[in-house]
């Protein structure tokens, strides 16, 4: 693990410093590290020590998860490029806001999280209805859901979440399809995803992208 | 019968008449209150000043409020699409500014007062000064210039521009809303508003760094509030904490009264403002949803245990969504007046 440069790096993440960040990376190419290296030694990790702090401390803020996103996101689409062999994408996600919902911001720290991780994204924007989320769901044989509800009605609203549940009840598909809820509401009440019936949450966008990695794995192939 | 302004002023002087002042946020539970529809309620003035006089009588609480939902601004600066529900507030459904050339092309209206999206809020305001303008605080709300633009581009493409720049393009954009911020409190101090919350969430370090907040939120904090002046205005910024900056925000703006967040530490609070400004202890109203009167009561205790010692402490509540049961709402106010008591 190359924890000097994952710690530089987080500082320039942490300082949302772009020029630095970039920097640090360009340094480690230079300094011989492979494009894979940098992306699944450096960029990963690094993410992945962000986490750490969620909710501890109260300098991981809104402003440096969307920052850590879009820069990992940014610098793990050009390594992609130089990759000695394309990375699989196998596992697909459906990521949107729930219907009557207009706030985006969440849902694109996930996807730009996801994208390292390397799963590949479905992102059907804002205002999604229940149906689309279902219907674009089995059409990629995706095996999880992402809602991301800023308002508290939206989130628990008869047309959110809890229609999602009710139509892969319907389809039988539970077992190859879950559902993970985040946005604000859920981190004012911590029980609230059970309200919805989704089957889990997450405190925030950068760590949503583990749950769901999580999630992935107790989902039924397709 | 003491009214909410007898209790505020004596709160402010270090005292306490019967119990301390509390601000209860019921904003889309009018259209309940009068049967109608969210978006009918909200279509009229008469309609909001009714059922906010209505709500404080039935309660008993301290406080008006003039706003009908907070995407009002945008509609003054030109959207034209509001996305109404059956159960909540409406949403921005047309972002104004799509690209940099609609924040060039971007005019702030010169009279807020006359604009045709004011008529109702002004209509609203006209009743509630007229029946109980001496004995409440009429509140009305006020987004900063660092908030606004996510109403008018979405907190994705402010998000973008506040971090990557162009910056000469994101001061171009806060400099018009810096210059909407004052117009817009001013046309509600005219109109006899006397509280004005000023939405400040991107004056938090939950949005951005204490360096940014120095750097970025702090300049355009005192450049919005230099015009228009302090008297009556609250730092709120939504449910985002705000504790890391109160000291900073005293001491360069001198405001005199603080509405935390649910999930701001109310006696750290209350120790960094050291009485020099007014602390409002504001519950978690999502989980008071579905809270039982025995956890509403022990969150109430909680909070005055917290905010009593050495005064200057008062209640508030957030958003209260529309779906709290109407015996929650009762639930919270009795243990409020009773904790609140001197």
């Amino acid at each position: 693990m190359n924890m000097n440069l994952i710690s530089k790096y987080n500082e320039a993440i942490f300082d949302t410093d772009k020029k630095k960040a970039f920097q640090i990376i360009e340094d480690a190419l230079a300094s011989g590290k492979s494009v894979e290296e940098i992306v699944f030694e450096i960029i990963v990790p690094a993410l992945d020590h962000i986490m750490d702090y969620v909710g501890k401390n109260m300098d991981v803020n809104l402003a440096q998860h969307f920052f850590a996103s879009q820069i990992a996101s940014e610098i793990t689409e050009k390594m992609i490029t130089k990759f000695a062999s394309a990375p699989v994408k196998t596992e697909n996600v459906i990521l949107g806001t729930s219907q009557g919902d207009f706030h985006g911001l969440g849902k694109r720290i996930v996807a730009g999280c996801l994208k390292i991780h390397m799963i590949n994204t479905i992102d059907l924007g804002l205002n999604v209805t229940a149906e689309e989320f279902v219907e674009q769901a089995i059409l990629h044989k995706a095996n999880v859901i992402a809602i991301s509800s800023m308002m508290y009605h939206t989130a628990t609203g008869e047309n959110g979440c809890l229609r999602v549940r009710k139509l892969l009840q319907e389809s039988r598909l539970e077992d190859k399809i879950k559902i993970i809820v985040g946005g604000a509401p859920y981190r004012f009440d911590h029980k609230l995803y059970q309200t919805v019936h989704a089957d889990t949450w997450a405190e925030n966008g950068n760590s949503a992208g583990l749950v769901i990695l999580d999630l992935i794995k107790k989902a039924q192939p397709w | 019968m003491v009214t909410g302004i007898e209790r505020l002023t004596a709160l402010v002087n270090g005292n306490i008449i019967d119990r301390v002042p509390v601000f209860c946020n019921l904003i889309d539970q009018g259209a309940k209150e009068l049967g109608l529809s969210i978006k009918e309620y909200f279509s009229k003035g008469e309609y909001v000043a009714e059922a906010q006089l209505k709500m404080r009588e039935k309660y008993g609480y301290d406080s008006l409020w003039s706003l009908f939902y907070a995407g009002r601004e945008a509609e003054l600066l030109g959207c034209k699409k509001m996305i109404f529900s059956g159960n909540g507030p409406p949403n921005v459904g047309h972002m104004i500014i799509k690209n940099y050339e609609d924040i060039h092309n971007l005019r702030i209206p010169d009279d807020i007062t006359s604009h045709p999206v004011f008529e109702q809020p002004l209509a609203c305001l006209k009743i509630l000064k007229n029946e109980a303008g001496t004995k409440y605080p009429i509140c009305a709300y006020t987004t900063s210039s660092m908030t606004l633009p996510a109403m008018l581009m979405g907190m994705e493409k402010w998000m973008e521009l506040l971090l990557f720049g162009p910056a000469e393009i994101r001061d171009e954009l806060l400099e018009k809303c810096s210059d909407f911020f004052s117009k817009h409190l001013q046309a509600y101090k005219n109109a006899g508003a006397t509280v004005f919350v000023y939405a400040n969430p991107f004056g938090s370090t939950d949005f951005v760094s204490y360096k940014q907040f120095c750097d970025l939120s702090l300049p355009w904090m005192i450049k919005d509030l230099q015009q228009v002046g302090t008297e009556g205005v609250v730092y709120y910024c939504g449910s985002s904490r705000m504790n890391p900056v109160i000291d900073k925000v005293i001491e360069s703006l001198g405001l005199k009264t603080f509405y935390l967040s649910p999930m701001d530490d109310i006696a750290e609070a209350k120790s960094i403002i050291a009485g020099r400004a007014l602390t409002a202890g504001v519950i978690n109203d999502i989980e008071l949803v579905r809270w039982t009167k025995k956890e509403i009561v022990r969150e109430v205790r909680r909070m005055f245990k917290a905010g009593m010692p050495g005064g200057k402490f008062f209640f508030g509540t957030l958003v209260m969504p529309y779906t709290i049961p109407e015996e929650n709402i009762k639930y919270m106010l009795d243990a409020v007046y009773e904790f609140g008591k001197p």
